[in-house]
This record gives structure tokens, sequence and C-alpha cells, in this order.
């Protein structure tokens, strides 16, 4: 997805012998000299507060949320899937606010629905992706050597093919392999597991490298030097010590991450390999949806407005958390 | 010194370059094993029916898809024509093999096309694509430029506001919504009001011919569909290091020695921020390939990503294996190239 | 210090670059037509003043072929470009009868052609017909046909039927013998569909050791058809012109452009645009739209049926044990609404056929019902069968089974809609159905491959198929075909073993006898819808649209344009 690799990427320090980003500092404003010091959340909280894009993503994002989770008391998942093929292809109406589609269900009533999976999806993507990366990152930087290199190479080889021509192979591989799985007294087809699986495993890479970058600037300041003085683990350093240290890029970055995870699962549901009906996602609904084009455009027009908005708001709300979090970082 | 910076650049290259074989191999035995598990080729070839079963076992063993995954990769790789293989199977290999192996720039012959060369088959489409490429950079460049040093210039205007918002769209969008957004306004609707409307399928009319302006013609839909992304972001990437460069002393410098904005702005302040842009821009010059995989979808474009996912469809594994590669060696290389230009630009730089 | 400039030529240089190779796209040389006019950025045909105006029509192929050589490829796309440029021996006609091409009449017993026990089938080859080079067509380029198919040295994509032929020889240049080791009744059917030119492929096969990578293969210029290839470029068109050493009568029109575009939405728009002539395999919801223009939709029956196949596995061990039971397949069979798929999904363009023979009525000799859309009774049946809903969850059980059913088919918008009316229909009966699509190389791959039909994952499954047409015999539901260790390729992936099916199968591959043979496939069909062994979906016919400047235009289900030659246009 070109349009989301330059919003976060940084100079690989490791590259060009350039000065790595430092941690936190907060920088002085007339502010802060007046009044007591005030600890980094809420100084953080305060640059978020100015940073009104963001405070619009917020707004609109508990509002999907809000859609998505709670239109389940509106309509049943039962009513979501029922079909009625008399029915099919009706535009929008009282009835169906969003129109029926080609077997008659209603548009509205799957979009809440969908939406469930597709925020889902984007979610636990999310985390598969931050625990690699950040294991990865935290390895490679911390202890350096023949473990860094091997664990780069790696990086770099995944890195140097394009997201989706590896999500099409890895959708190809496991298609079909996993069966349903049920959680939480709902059942989910087995291609949902699968897109979440390669989503976090083709996305990592970025946050690999970010994590790796604060590790190797972090890991040489004094606090962990008399970490080490005092005997702590090294497995204790990382993830005690270092690691919440470098909270901030992981934050930012795992927010974006949520972002492309959507779109990635809308990309690969659109080509039709990813999550089969009948469970309904944003994705899988724009499939063949231009076949559609000009007799139906609401079975395209709404699922797509609302992956938009989905996106555009995580983009706010995450260029707000690196304004806040990481301003020294910018590289947009 | 000239000299001394110059043997340590070639010496750089040369490293970054023996630094990438291994990666290439690496990523192609990768590759090679999820090809492999994807699909059975010899199953669809039985047309609308199953494949007879006598026809099958024959098609798997002439074609060498019968032996073991490493067996195929080894084949795959340095090609088979040191070792010979059982055509008739009786088990005893007897038939000297034809293939020569990646290395020494045989890709195979593709199962889908059958008889023909994967290099043909993929040299075929890899223009259509690179015209689709270049056009959309070319697009992206000259109009991010444009509306990011715009932008900066008039930092906190309306009009800033304005554009950053309409950024912030335009990367959220994905592309198949835009595609169909503007198949929809200019292809179906503008039709339908009678009005001048652009063609939404394929790279030009065959009854016409493929002149340049049929193409450029069908082009126009496609490449709007694939630069907006990138024009939203880059754009923005531009005005931001042009406001860094701009907030930087050497530039107050430069307007309190009285130099004309003009010049201040594109001699100096744009000439240094080019440098992290370049980096940038160079860098994802590959990956418009993986863009193009849906654009060409929706508009039929005889390309490359239309190539990959007919091909990834009907497990041609010499076909798919040939793109992949290809596309991780541009990457690679344009990587390399990147970082000579981003070294030699910013004197700073040491190769060490 | 200016390195921003160069930056600037280098990418003014990539753009000018790509305008440059934009032009050199085609082979052809280009024609400056100016596209901006409203409503025509397709022109009709390019015109020379000095010579008259060439009649050109284009068909469109949703799907590009992958090859045209006979014996490399059974994709229906390349199979259908075939008459244009090649002949087959004998092809078939609107009402799929067949009538001689090559030869001179249809081998039959009463004119000797065929000898007493049917193994031996003599052809004689008319003593006009040539190849585009003036080389005459001989029974040598049978013979070479015949070798090269079932030669372990050609990867041929399929050597059936020639590897039942047991020899193929010439007495004389116009004569073909071809010996069966075992009368083999579907030989009308499958014999000689496309000739080798010897002459040309010969000396390569016997220099390379094989013609797999022959370049008449993959760009067969020289034909013996009314057309031959002039042009093709992958992934955009193909351009095929009058041959004009064509030993038959002359075809009408002089051009023929085929399109390849990626879906239907495009076929559509080119027809409804007049851009194109011939559409193929619509999609039944486009057919009123292309009505509306004035746009012809012809059918034509293909033997292909879409229907239902269920896992019903002899030895108890596969599937749900559900299925095993022939009631719970009747209740199966009455508590889905096929009509409902047909009338509404389909828009009632075609019906929902009884028999796996219905595209041959000869075949479907009494012609069976089908069973109705009865839930009531279905529940009936169910509860019968001793499945019922002990613990309340809505699936019935038995023994402390569920009566849970996979069904899978391929990634395809209507397989997958009608998926979903049928699980909820069948969930309305108390049968729970897990639906799962899958890409076809994934769903078709064997049971050495660990295909999920193959290997007995799937419960039921949906694909398109029929006979061998127009000839009907079968061979998926044979004991010997079920996949095992020892034969990883077998093709009952039902895993039924039913002595008396299988018995009848094997006899009416041997029957030669038109009568004796109707007979038994006549049981067969019985038995397939006693048993409830196949369900029939829809009937799959081959749906064209043809636009309204043709005229003469028909249309074989094994032999699509076999009378290309007499098209013509009325308004030029």
């Amino acid at each position: 997805m070109p349009g989301w690799i330059p919003v976060s990427v940084t100079i690989d320090p490791g590259l060009y012998n350039m000065e790595p980003s430092t941690s936190i500092i907060p920088s002085l404003t007339p502010d802060d000299l007046e009044t007591p010091p005030i600890g980094l959340g809420q100084l953080a909280w305060r640059r978020f507060r100015r940073h009104r894009p963001a405070i619009f993503g917020v707004i609109v994002l508990v509002l999907l949320f809000l859609y998505a989770f709670s239109g389940g008391f509106f309509f049943t998942e039962k009513y979501a899937n029922f079909t009625d093929t008399s029915r099919r292809l009706l535009s929008p109406s009282a009835a169906h606010p969003f129109g029926t589609d080609t077997i008659g269900r209603d548009v509205l009533a799957r979009s809440i629905y969908g939406g469930q999976i597709s925020l889902l999806i984007g979610l636990t993507a999310v985390t598969v992706e931050t625990i690699l990366g950040i294991l990865v990152g935290a390895l490679a930087g911390y202890y350096g050597g023949v473990i860094d290199s091997v664990l780069m190479r790696i990086t770099e080889a995944m890195l140097n093919i394009p997201e989706i021509f590896l999500l099409i192979v890895m959708a190809k591989f496991f298609g079909g392999k996993i069966p349903e799985v049920a959680i939480l007294g709902r059942s989910y087809s087995g291609s949902v597991v699968v897109i979440v699986v390669i989503i976090g495993l083709t996305s990592w890479m970025y946050l690999a490298r970010i994590v790796r970058a604060e590790f190797l600037s972090l890991k040489e300041n004094e606090f962990v030097l008399a970490a080490r003085a005092t005997g702590t683990k090294n497995l204790d350093i990382i993830f005690r010590h270092i690691l919440p240290n470098s909270i901030a890029p992981i934050i930012v970055s795992a927010t974006l991450g949520v972002a492309n995870a959507i779109l990635a699962e809308a990309y690969i549901s659109f080509l039709g390999l990813g999550v089969q009906p009948p469970t309904a996602t944003w994705g899988n609904m724009l499939d063949g949806a231009n076949n559609y084009l000009d007799t139906a455009p609401w079975l395209w027009f709404f699922p797509g407005l609302l992956i938009l908005l989905t996106v555009l708001s995580i983009n706010f709300l995450g260029d707000g958390l690196r304004d806040a979090l990481d301003p020294r970082s910018r590289a947009v | 010194m000239r000299l001394h910076q110059e043997i340590l650049l070639t010496r750089y290259i040369l490293r970054r370059i023996l630094q990438g074989i291994p990666l290439l191999l690496i990523i192609s035995f990768v590759l090679f094993i999820l090809m492999m598990n994807m699909g059975d080729p010899v199953a669809t070839m039985g047309g609308r029916r199953v494949t007879r079963s006598a026809d099958y076992q024959r098609l798997k063993r002439q074609l060498g898809l019968d032996k073991p995954i490493e067996v195929q990769y080894i084949y795959w790789l340095i090609g088979n024509d040191w070792t010979k293989v059982d055509m008739d199977g009786d088990g005893v290999a007897e038939t000297p093999g034809t293939r020569h192996g990646v290395l020494r720039g045989d890709f195979g012959t593709s199962l889908v096309n059958r008889g023909t060369a994967v290099l043909q088959v993929i040299g075929e489409r890899i223009p259509n694509t690179l015209i689709l490429m270049l056009a959309s950079e070319a697009v992206v460049i000259f109009g991010a430029l444009l509306v990011g040093v715009y932008s900066a210039l008039r930092q906190y205007s309306f009009l800033d506001h304005a554009i950053t918002a309409l950024s912030f769209i335009g990367y959220s969008m994905p592309i198949f919504f835009i595609a169909l957004l503007s198949m929809y306004v200019f292809g179906v609707m503008f039709k339908r009001w009678g009005l001048p409307f652009l063609p939404t399928i394929g790279m030009f009319d065959p009854q016409v011919g493929s002149s340049i302006w049929q193409v450029i013609y069908h082009m126009i839909l496609p490449v709007v569909s694939m630069s907006v992304v990138s024009l939203a972001s880059y754009s923005r990437y531009i005005r931001s290091t042009m406001l860094e460069v701009m907030n930087q002393d050497y530039i107050r410098t430069a307007k309190s020695k009285g130099l004309t904005r003009h010049t201040v702005i594109y001699i100096h302040a744009l000439k240094n921020a080019s440098l992290p842009i370049a980096t940038v821009i160079g860098l994802d010059l590959p990956f418009l390939l993986g863009g193009a995989v849906i654009t060409e979808r929706i508009f039929a474009w005889p390309g490359m990503g239309r190539l990959f996912l007919d091909h990834v469809s009907r497990a041609d594994t010499p076909v798919v294996m040939g793109i992949l590669m290809l596309v991780a060696v541009a990457v690679v290389v344009f990587q390399i190239i990147t970082d000579v230009i981003y070294a030699w630009l910013d004197p700073r730089i040491r190769y060490d | 210090m200016t390195k921003k400039p160069a930056l600037y030529v280098f990418i003014v240089l990539l753009a000018v670059v790509s305008l440059v190779l934009s032009g050199c796209g085609g082979k052809t040389p280009s024609q400056t037509g100016t596209p901006n006019t409203p409503g025509a950025p397709n022109t009709p045909q390019a015109t020379q003043t000095s010579v008259p105006e060439k009649k050109v029509i284009t068909l469109i192929y949703t799907q590009e072929f992958d090859t045209l050589s006979p014996l490399y490829t059974d994709m229906w796309f390349s199979w259908t470009t075939w008459q244009l440029y090649l002949a087959w021996a004998w092809e078939f006609d609107e009402n799929n009868a067949a009538h001689p091409r090559l030869v001179t009449e249809i081998p039959s017993s009463a004119n000797g052609g065929i000898n007493s026990d049917g193994t031996v089938i003599t052809m004689h080859l008319r003593d006009d017909i040539k190849w585009s080079d003036d080389e005459p067509i001989t029974a040598d380029d049978f013979v070479f046909t015949w070798e090269m198919a079932t030669s372990p040295k050609n990867a041929v994509t399929t050597a059936y039927p020639y590897d039942q032929i047991s020899s193929v020889t010439a007495p004389d240049p116009k004569t073909v013998v071809v010996t069966f080791s075992s009368p083999f009744a579907p030989w009308l059917a499958t014999l000689w569909h496309g000739i080798l030119p010897a002459h040309i492929l010969r000396p390569i096969y016997d220099s390379e050791g094989t013609i797999d990578n022959a370049e008449w293969l993959k760009n067969p210029t020289i034909g013996c058809g009314p057309y031959l290839l002039d042009e093709w470029q992958s992934g955009s068109f193909a351009r095929f012109v009058r041959n004009s050493n064509y030993w038959g009568t002359p075809p009408k029109i002089d051009e023929i452009f085929i399109r390849f575009v990626p879906d239907d939405a495009s076929q559509v728009a080119a027809l409804q645009a007049g851009d194109a002539d011939i559409g193929t395999f619509v999609p039944y919801s486009d057919v009123p739209k292309l009505e509306q223009s004035g746009i012809k939709i012809m059918t034509e029956p293909s033997g292909y049926n879409e229907g239902l196949f269920f896992l019903v596995d002899s030895n108890g061990k596969l599937g749900n044990p559900g299925l095993r039971d022939i009631n719970v397949r009747k209740a199966f069979a009455m508590a889905i609404d096929r009509e409902s798929v047909t009338r509404d999904l389909l828009l009632g363009l075609t019906k929902v056929p009884a028999s796996f023979w219905d595209a041959l009525p000869y075949y479907n000799n009494p012609p069976l019902s089908n069973y109705p859309f009865d839930p009531t009774a279905a529940k009936a049946l169910l509860d019968q069968a001793g499945w019922v809903d002990s613990n309340g969850d809505g699936t019935r059980d038995k023994d402390g089974v569920e009566l849970v059913l996979t069904y899978s088919t391929t990634i395809r918008d209507v397989r997958q809609e009608a998926q979903a009316v049928f699980q909820q229909q069948l969930a309305a009966v108390g049968i729970k159905v897990d639906i799962q699509s899958v890409d076809s190389d994934v769903y078709f791959a064997t049971y050495g491959e660990g295909g999920p039909a193959a290997t007995g994952k799937i419960d039921i499954m949906e694909w398109s198929d029929g006979p061998l047409w127009p000839d009907p015999d079968i061979y998926y539901w044979k004991c010997n075909e079920i996949p095992t260790a020892d034969y990883p390729t077998g093709s009952n992936w039902f895993y039924t073993c039913d002595p008396e099916l299988d018995a009848l199968i094997t006899l009416q591959s041997t029957q030669v006898d038109a009568t004796a043979r109707q007979e038994t496939i006549s049981k067969i069909n019985q038995l397939f819808h006693d048993k409830v062994y196949w369900l029939g979906l829809w009937q799959d016919p081959d749906v064209w649209a043809v636009g309204p400047r043709l005229t003469g235009v028909k249309f074989s289900g094994v032999t699509p344009l076999f009378n290309i030659a007499d098209w013509d246009i009325t308004t030029p």
C-alpha cells in the first residue's frame, strides 16, 4: 500500500551513521517554565488536545465503534445473513436504508456486522504484528552482533517483497486449511483467522526496525548500565526497563497499523482471497463490486465510505499521537 | 581526496551487491516453499472438468512436479540439464533435462501458457506496467512538489488546512474505491450526461491500434487512481520537510543577506529538502508494482499485476516466481541506487 | 552544487521514456485515431480509401486462452478458437449432430466405417483439404497426431482418447485406420479434435525430441480453417484474418478480433456500446440489460449441469454418517428450494436439471422429475430416520453425532450466493451446514496433493460437470476410481462404491450399439435419482450474446463456432 509507507518511515539509522532519535525530551515552552513540572503523560495529553484533526479522528472512531458494536442491538446477526432472493438488489429505501445485495440481504445490517469483523481483524492483526515486531526489534537491538544480522536480514528479505504480493501468496497458501473457530459464542469462518495471521506476518517489519532503532540508542543509557551493574537479567532489562521508554513510537506505529490492517483486509477481500462469505466484512462486500458499478452503486459505496472514514480517523489519531508523544521523530 | 571517496563508494556498492545476493536467495527459497503449497496447477488442466487420472500422473511426471520440494527448487535454480529425467514413466531416468536454471537466466516455461518461456510471458507485460508506473510516479512527483511547496509557503492559511485535510482523505482511501468512483463518474456518468467520457478497459482499442493517443487516453483513469494515494502522502512529506528546512538558520541567513524569495526557496531550501525526498521516492518506486495489481485488475490493463493475479489463481509457479524475483531484484537494485544517490548528494555521509 | 535540477531532468526523462514506450506498445503500426469524441472512443474499422470496406467483427472472451495449440490445453476458450484456424475430422452443429468436415462421411457400420465388433474405424479423407501453405492434409497428419499425443516425451494436457487406441495406420494418403483394443463407445465425441501439421512439426520432433516448445504451437500461423492467426497480444487481443488459401467455401467476414476482458461487467459494457459483436458466457443477471439494448441471447446446451455431489463413503469412515442414509439425502433434496435459485438468482433463464444427462434427451429417457421443495416432508423423513434434535441446539443429531455438513465449492459469486441461500433453508429443517469456498486450483487438487474434496473432507461438493458430451460416458463413480495412497489421482471423490452402479457404468462404455447403450444409461440415471447420488442445481448451457449486426449465426455445444464461415454482417 504505497500511501502508507512514507508516513511512518524513518531513515534507518544503522545505514547512514546518523544520530538516531533520542528518547523523549519535552520541549520547553513558556508554560513549563512558570508552572510546577508536570508528568510526561499530562504533557502529551495537552499536546494531543491541541491537535484538532486528532480530536476529530477520535470522535469519528468512537462513533464508528458504536455503529459496529451497538448496531448489533438493532439487528440480529441472523437478520444480517438472511437471504431472500426475491428482494435482491433493491435500491435504498425506508425498509432498507442501504439497499439490499445480490441475494436480498440488508446492506445496512451487513455493514454493521461487517464492521465488527473488519475492526476486530484490524485490532487482532495489529496485536500479532506488534508482538512479532517488538520481539524481533528488541532482540536485534539489544543483543546486536550475529542475532542482529540474521534478524535484520530476515526483516529486509520480507520488506523486499511488496505487501500485496505476499498477501496474495499467503492467502492461497493458508486458504481453506483452517476450520471455523468459535469465540465468545459466535463462530467465525476460518478465513478470518487466516487473514489476521497473514496481515500480522506481513506488517511486523516496520515496527521491528523502529523498535530496534530505539533499543540501539537506549541501551547505552545510564539506567541500563545501572541495571546491568545490579545484576538484572537481560530479559528483565529489555521488557521492564528499555521497552517502557520506547513505548511512544510503538503506540504510534500500532495505531497506524490498524489502518493499514483494515486496508489490507479490504484489498485482499476485494480480490476474493480474503474472508469468504457468508461472513461479512467491509472488504468482501466490495468483492465483485465493479460488476454492479452502475446498476447497484449502493453495494460498494457504503462499505467503501465506511472504510475511508475509519482509516481517515485512525490516521488523524495517529498523527495526533505522534505529535503528542514523539514530536522529535517526525519524518512527515 | 576525491579519488579516495570514489574508491570508498565503489567498495560500498560492491559490498551492498554482495549482501544482496544471499538476501535474494533466501527470498527465493521462502517464496518457492509458499508456491508449492498453494494449489495444484495440473488440477485445472482438465479445463471445465477434473483432469483424468492417467493424464494427471503423466503430466506431473513430465513437468517435474512429482519431485520433492528441495529437488524442484534446485532444478529451478540451477536447471536440470546436468541430470536425466524420467519422461516415459518406467522409473528409469533416461532423457537429459533441458532447463538451465535461474542462475543462468532460464526461468523455465509457464505451466499455463504451455511452451512459452516465462521471461517471454513476463516480458510481454512489463512495458505496460512500466508505462503506468512511470506516468504515475511523474504525476506524483510533480503534483506533490507543487502542492507540498505551495502548502509549506502558505503554512496555516486556509488553503493549507484544506490541502492537509484533502491529503489525509487521499491517502486513507483504498485504491479500488478511488478507481471505482472515478470509473463511475468519468466513465459511466459522463456518458449518461452526454459529456466526453473516458474509456474504462484495456490499454487501447484493438481495432484502432496502439497509438500513443489511444494509450494516453486509456491511461488517464488508472494513473489517477494510482497517484492519488501517493500524491497525498508525498505532498505532506514534502511540506513538512520544506518547513523543517525553512526554519533552519542558513535560510534565515540567506534571507537576511537579501536574496530574493525565489532564490531562497528554489535554490537553497528545496535543494536541501530534496535529499530525504529523493530517498523516499527512490525506495518507493518498486512498490508501485504492488499498487498496480489492484488498478490493473479493475481497468483490465494488460500489465504484470494482472498477470500475477491470473497466474497465481492457476498455481503457475514458474511465472509467479519469475515475477516475484524480478520485483525483489528491482527493490534491491533500487535500494542500492537510492543509497548511493543519497550518499552522493549528502557529503556528510560516510560509507564505512 | 545544483543536484536538484539533475533530479528533475532524470524525472522528466523517465516521463518521456514512458510515453515513448507506450507508443511502441503494439506490433501493428499506429493509426492516429483521435478518440476524444464523445460516445465513440472505439470508432469502427479503419478504412483505406483504395480498397472496399473490410468486414470486421469482435468477439469478447472473459478469459484469455492459455495456448492455441491442440493437445496442450483443455480450456473452453481455446477449443472455441480452434474452429477459426483448424478443422476437426467432423464437427457438430447446433443440434449437436455430427457432420463430416475433413472426412467424406462419418464412419458407421452401414458404410463399412466401423467393423462388426466396433474395434476398427476406417476414415476416408476428402481430396481437397490442405493447409494454408498448400501442403495437402493427408492421413499422415492423423498418424502423427496420434503419435504425438501418446509420446512420453510430449507433455500434452490430455492423451485421452488416443491412449485407448492401439494403432493408427495410413494404408494410403487418404485413408486412416484406427484400431482399438476393445470396443470404445465414445469415439465419435472424442477423436480428432484438431490435427497437427506433420510437415511442420515432425522435423522439430525428430531434432529436439519433443514438440513441447515448437514455435507453431505458440504461434499457429499456418492452419486449415477459414481464418488464420495474424497477431496475438497477450492481455489485450488476438486477430484472425481470412485464410486466402482455404480449401472450403470462403468466409464472408474478413477479420475477427478477439478481445480479452477481465470480467463480465466490461463485457456487458462493450456489448452495449456496440464495441463488440459476440459475448461469451454471459451471466444470467446481465441478460435483461443486454436484451434491452437489442442484443440477442442464444443458449446452447453443452452438457454441463451445475449440481451437488454427496460424500457417501461406502466404508463408513469419511464424512458425516447422516449422508450415508438414503433418507437423509432425500430429505436434503426436499429441503432446498432449487427453483427459487434459478428463478431469482438466474432470472428464470435456465431450469433445474433432473438428471446428469439433461442435455442429451436421448439418454434421459424416461425423463425423471425433480424432488419437490417440501420442507415438511423433509422433516418427516429426518424424524423417521432417527435424526432428531435431542439437545435443543437447533441441529438434529443421532447417536451423539450432530448433523453438520461441510458444503464447499469454488469462489464464484453465483455459487457463493446459492450456498448462503441453501444454508438458510437447510437450517430451517435442522441440518447445519458449514460453508466454505476456495480457489479452483486448491479445490480440485487431487488426493495426492491433499485436495479438500479428494481427501473426503467435504460432505457436499458443488461444481458444474456433465458426461463426456456429446457422448454420455461417465467414470467418476467407479469403485476403482476411489483415491488411495496407491492411486492418488483417483477421481471418485464421493468414495461411493455401489456394485450395481459400477457394473452399469463399465457396461455402457463398451456398448457400441446405440439402443442398448441408451437403456443402460437410463438405468444409471434412475439410480442416481433414487439414491440421490447427484442433485442438479441448474443447467449450465453456453450463453452467447449476439449483436444486432450479425446474421447467420449458429452455435454448437461441442464445436461452438462451427459455421463461422457463414456469418455475415448486415450493415458493413
